[in-house]
């Protein structure tokens, strides 16, 4: 039996979505599969872009700053993986409900299985591009020890902390239509401020700024044991802030417009 | 056991980009039966159905009828619980199916066997389920070597075969149906025909809304008309003025 007036809404929508799991994963699969349908090489062009690119621009910055290529392009190579996870995520966040228009305005389906799905179709690009960079490192002598498994939690903090920051732009993307064009501007000026070319610890001046965008601390903590040293402790500590504000403030939002949104698509 | 209650329900639309209460839009609320409010600042409340109460049962065959805007489309969302309502309360037994817009939840770039598959997931079925259910597909729709086609080729009265088929082969307890079904062919009609009656009769309720009086008084046992977002059953003498 459903009852249609509930005190409550988003939070049974979110239960309602750990049971759609089948769905969720089809859907992202059925996408990624889409959209290579009569490609050759499919998913293997964006391994094939990231490998490309990191290695272009790798060894001209190498030499133009002067640094040893052997650690500078692995670092690189790590840096640009991540933020194109993270922007291609961000990025496709604002549409993320109006995309879907077609399943939510005709289907009783939960409405969060559409950011989960986002966020996993980024994660199986992201996997596409993740042997890129161990293929560099190792080849370029760098080793991997046990520290290097803690990437992993790393990652899993980071994705459950851009499954909110999706969610909450989803939900304000598909009610104000300028975010998506303010996003696709803001994206780039915040690769600048975020540790995507270099280790936060080579800039003399403007670190402190630089910590101030969040997506810095997304990228330090999967990349810090990459190399083999544990994540900074206050990494840690501002990873686990936003996620618990974040998800309050996504929660509180979901719940108080989720009978509105059917309406917004 | 299918049951569809509806108690005072009430359904609000906001619109975004249309701005103050001007003469037009009072126009427009006498010429579409929509009541238009304003909620403070620039957001426009619709008022689509207004304290609606009915209760629908196993075997119940609903036709709904009112000129454009009058809330039928509306309706029908309230009843697959896509829109939820401001007010009142709305209970929901069984599973509901859904052919409401064309191409709904199709994927235009995937073939139409792909398709069968992702509709499946989407309303809930198992692998298997889907397997089981494919031949049965196949033979309703009679699109033969079209399903291994893209659906974006499809016509729209192809497109309506599909959705039909397998929102029908999901064995739902209540079945929702807008005017789309309009686009098949006579062969269609009468094959669709078939199966809603078999659905009628084997369980569940059946909704659909249309302007073409013959197809409702063919489907339906009960009628109701929609006017000012209010819902008023058609009984006796009216219900013969139908048919």
């Amino acid at each position: 039996m459903t009852l249609s007036s509930q005190k409550y809404p988003g939070f049974t929508d979110i239960i309602q979505t750990c049971h759609c799991f089948r769905i969720i994963t089809f859907i992202a699969l059925s996408d990624v599969r889409a959209r290579y349908k009569r490609s050759v090489l499919g998913p293997l062009w964006l391994t094939l872009g990231t490998a490309g690119g990191s290695a272009g621009l790798g060894f001209i910055w190498s030499e133009l700053f002067r640094v040893d290529p052997t650690t500078f392009v692995p670092t690189l190579t790590a840096g640009l993986i991540l933020w194109q996870f993270i922007s291609g995520l961000i990025i496709e966040a604002s549409t993320l409900f109006s995309r879907q228009a077609s399943i939510i305005r005709n289907l009783n389906l939960p409405l969060a299985i559409h950011p989960t799905q986002l966020l996993l179709r980024h994660l199986i690009n992201l996997a596409h591009n993740a042997p890129v960079f161990f293929i560099v490192a190792l080849g370029l002598g760098n080793s991997l020890n046990l520290v290097t498994w803690l990437a992993l939690p790393a990652l899993l903090l980071v994705a459950l902390n851009l499954l909110w920051i999706t969610f909450f732009i989803g939900l304000l993307g598909a009610r104000f239509r300028d975010l998506e064009y303010f996003i696709t501007m803001v994206m780039p000026l915040l690769m600048f401020i975020s540790p995507v070319f270099y280790r936060p610890s080579y800039l003399p001046f403007s670190e402190r700024i630089m910590w101030f965008n969040p997506f810095s601390h997304f990228i330090e903590i999967v990349r810090s044991p990459l190399f083999g040293s544990p994540p900074p402790l206050f990494v840690v500590g501002t990873n686990l802030a936003m996620l618990i504000i974040g998800w309050s403030l996504t929660l509180w939002l979901f719940n108080r417009q989720h009978h509105r949104i059917a309406f917004w698509v | 056991m299918a049951v569809l209650k509806f108690d005072n329900v009430t359904v609000q639309y906001p619109v975004y980009n249309s701005r103050g209460m001007s003469l037009r839009n009072q126009l427009v609320r006498i010429s579409t039966g929509g009541r238009i409010e304003s909620e403070a600042g620039h957001v426009q409340l619709v008022t689509a159905l207004k304290e609606v109460s009915f209760e629908l049962r196993d075997g119940d065959a609903v036709g709904l009828i009112g000129h454009n805007g009058a809330g039928k489309s509306t309706l029908l969302r309230t009843m697959a619980g896509v829109y939820h309502p401001v007010g009142g309360t709305i209970v929901r037994q069984g599973r509901v199916a859904t052919v409401l817009e064309l191409g709904a939840g199709m994927d235009p770039e995937l073939s139409g066997y792909e398709n069968i598959i992702r509709m499946g997931i989407l309303m809930g079925l198992s692998m298997n389920d889907i397997r089981s259910k494919t031949k049965d597909i196949e033979e309703f729709t009679q699109l033969g070597d079209f399903l291994q086609l893209p659906v974006r080729t499809y016509s729209s009265g192809m497109a309506t075969r599909l959705m039909f088929a397998v929102a029908t082969s999901t064995e739902p307890d209540i079945l929702l149906v807008d005017e789309v079904f309009g686009t098949g062919d006579a062969e269609f009609q009468l094959k669709a025909k078939e199966r809603m009656e078999t659905l009628i009769k084997s369980v569940g309720i059946f909704v659909f809304a249309s302007h073409n009086n013959e197809l409702i008084s063919q489907y339906c046992n009960r009628v109701f008309r929609l006017k000012h977002g209010q819902v008023l059953e058609l009984i006796g003498e009216d219900l013969e003025f139908i048919s």
